[in-house]
């Protein structure tokens, strides 16, 4: 996931790194200001808390194949999005500077897609669930819809960037923007389930340290409603619009074919673009069928994986409560 | 977790690492900035920026094993992104695109692990924030790097006790919920260290900001 440099134009990067550079410049005064001599301990160590999980394989159900937590969802449930947008910028430096993982002119990029998106945008959509529906099992859908959607929007916006870097023709957003979105509704169904899963345990175990989310502040709010409106339209555009992008592209082939322009054929996009340990060997998302098929199944097998995991969770979450304090009343 | 664990081979006494970390800061970010200024396929000039970071690399005595490791890692995922180019062409064009491309993230990532390999983590960020990066940053850039040794530590100890509780034949649902308890005892023991560290440095006279010797 993370961008290595050269893979992005400099325009594009620069552009990114102001955007990020805003965010976290921003997140760093408001802890400064609210937290001031507790944000170096309390950030560094939930850096260095999601440094560490990063590195914890979770074993895959159906491949020999490893996954493993982003945490930008979870360091700002924790800690708040402030400081989780801090503590993902310091993650992704230290991972840039120590394992050269991800280039310098990209880190940017880096940040915006997996550390803004993820702290600020992911604990808007938290807030907006938990506070819907209150108890444990809102605090648990919330962190699952916030984590899958992360992932995805942060998808979402790579592609953004490769397309306004690649411009020229080479590349077609729709479908680029189809294949990504596609491959991680997938791989963010692993990151909604860890997530889920440590908020659960931490509801379980200590759950004053998850309180209900306040009011949120004014900027994070509408960014919420921006993330929020811009995933649903992306996934809109995604599940609805492709198909009929590729058919718009049939249909103006088959014009160009009437009219003889044969400078309008155009050649299939076939993308190869691997993920994480797990290289996914060429999708061909040319041909219509196969296409519309797998953006609609990614469509329905993501919400509904997630909704899905999201009442399991909400379920065994307050099974355990509910022992805890049948247990408590005993005791005492 | 032994000392070298995230930057390894920074301790060395070459020639690169004795040179002063300012200055390498700035050949790395001109050579990673060059190398994305530079038009595609002007080959004199990338061939040119290749040899000085490979002669750079062989200077600071990094061993070639390490090298290949590391760019094992990163290659298959830089020469798939640039492939995308020429397949989205049938294979007609874009070759040189693909090329540059490929040339552009090896530069930078060899320019960048050079600095890595050359500099201790702390004179890295001594020099940086002399260069202009935010105090409160970088503060807590070290601050997490420091305490990225200790979790790991933390990390291993409870594996070790999980592995010592539980034995046989487990499901992948199970493994699972297991590691998801890992992560999460982990981050509640991280964040209440977090709590005493903070009383231990409040009444060592911490004000906010980082004090170094240097």
């Amino acid at each position: 996931m993370h961008i290595a440099d050269g893979i992005l134009s400099n325009e594009v990067c620069l552009g990114a790194g102001v955007l990020a550079a805003g965010a976290i410049g921003l997140s760093l005064r408001k802890l400064n200001d609210t937290v001031s001599l507790r944000t170096v301990p309390l950030t560094g160590m939930m850096a260095a808390v999601i440094f560490a999980a990063q590195m914890v394989k979770f074993p895959l159900a159906f491949a020999p194949a490893y996954g493993h937590l982003l945490g930008g969802v979870l360091a700002a449930i924790v800690v708040g999005p402030w400081a989780g947008c801090v503590a993902m910028a310091i993650v992704l430096f230290l991972q840039m500077a120590l394992f050269a993982d991800g280039g310098w002119l990209a880190y940017g990029a880096n940040a915006l897609n997996m550390g803004v998106v993820g702290s600020l945008g992911g604990h808007a959509i938290y807030s907006i669930i938990s506070r819907r529906f209150a108890g444990p099992r809102g605090k648990i859908a919330g962190a699952v819809v916030a984590a899958w959607l992360s992932v995805v929007a942060g998808s979402a916006l790579f592609s953004v960037e490769f397309a306004l870097s690649h411009r020229g023709g080479e590349f077609d957003l729709p479908k680029l923007f189809a294949v990504m979105t596609t491959l991680h509704s997938l791989v963010g169904v692993g990151e909604a389930l860890i997530t889920g899963g440590v908020v659960s345990y931490l509801l379980a175990v200590w759950p004053d340290l998850i309180d209900a989310p306040s009011r949120p502040p004014g900027v994070i709010a509408g960014l919420g409603r921006v993330v929020w409106t811009g995933a649903v339209v992306a996934l809109a555009v995604a599940a609805f619009l492709a198909p009929f992008a590729s058919e718009g592209a049939d249909a103006l082939e088959q014009t160009a074919e009437r009219f003889k322009f044969d400078k309008f054929e155009r050649t299939p996009v076939a993308l190869v673009l691997p993920d994480y340990e797990v290289p996914i060997p060429g999708v061909d998302v040319s041909t219509g069928a196969w296409h519309k098929l797998s953006v609609a199944l990614a469509g329905v097998f993501g919400t509904s994986a997630v909704l899905g995991i999201s009442l399991v969770l909400g379920r065994v979450a307050r099974t355990r409560l509910a022992a805890r304090d049948a247990e408590a009343t005993h005791a005492g | 977790m032994p000392g070298d664990f995230l930057d390894r081979y920074s301790l060395g006494n070459t020639v690169c690492h004795r040179l002063p970390p300012t200055l390498k800061i700035v050949l790395a970010a001109a050579v990673i900035a060059g190398c994305a200024l530079l038009p595609v396929a002007y080959w004199p000039a990338h061939g040119c920026l290749a040899c000085l970071v490979f002669v750079g690399l062989s200077l600071a005595e990094i061993p070639l094993s390490y090298l290949v490791h590391r760019l094992a890692l990163f290659l298959p995922l830089v020469l798939v992104t640039a492939l995308s180019v020429p397949l989205s062409r049938g294979f007609a064009g874009g070759w040189e695109i693909a090329a540059t491309v490929v040339i552009r993230s090896l530069v930078a990532f060899l320019a960048a692990l050079w600095l890595v390999s050359t500099t201790p983590f702390d004179r890295l960020l001594a020099a940086m924030s002399r260069l202009g990066m935010p105090r409160l940053f970088s503060a807590l850039l070290a601050f997490t790097y420091r305490y990225i040794y200790v979790l790991f530590d933390e990390l291993a100890r409870m594996k070790t006790a999980q592995r010592a509780r539980t034995f046989g034949k487990r499901s992948a649902w199970q493994r699972w919920t297991a590691t998801t308890r890992l992560v999460g005892l982990l981050l509640i023991r991280a964040l209440n260290r977090a709590v005493r560290i903070h009383g231990a440095m409040v009444s060592r006279g911490w004000r906010g900001d980082m004090r170094t010797l240097d």
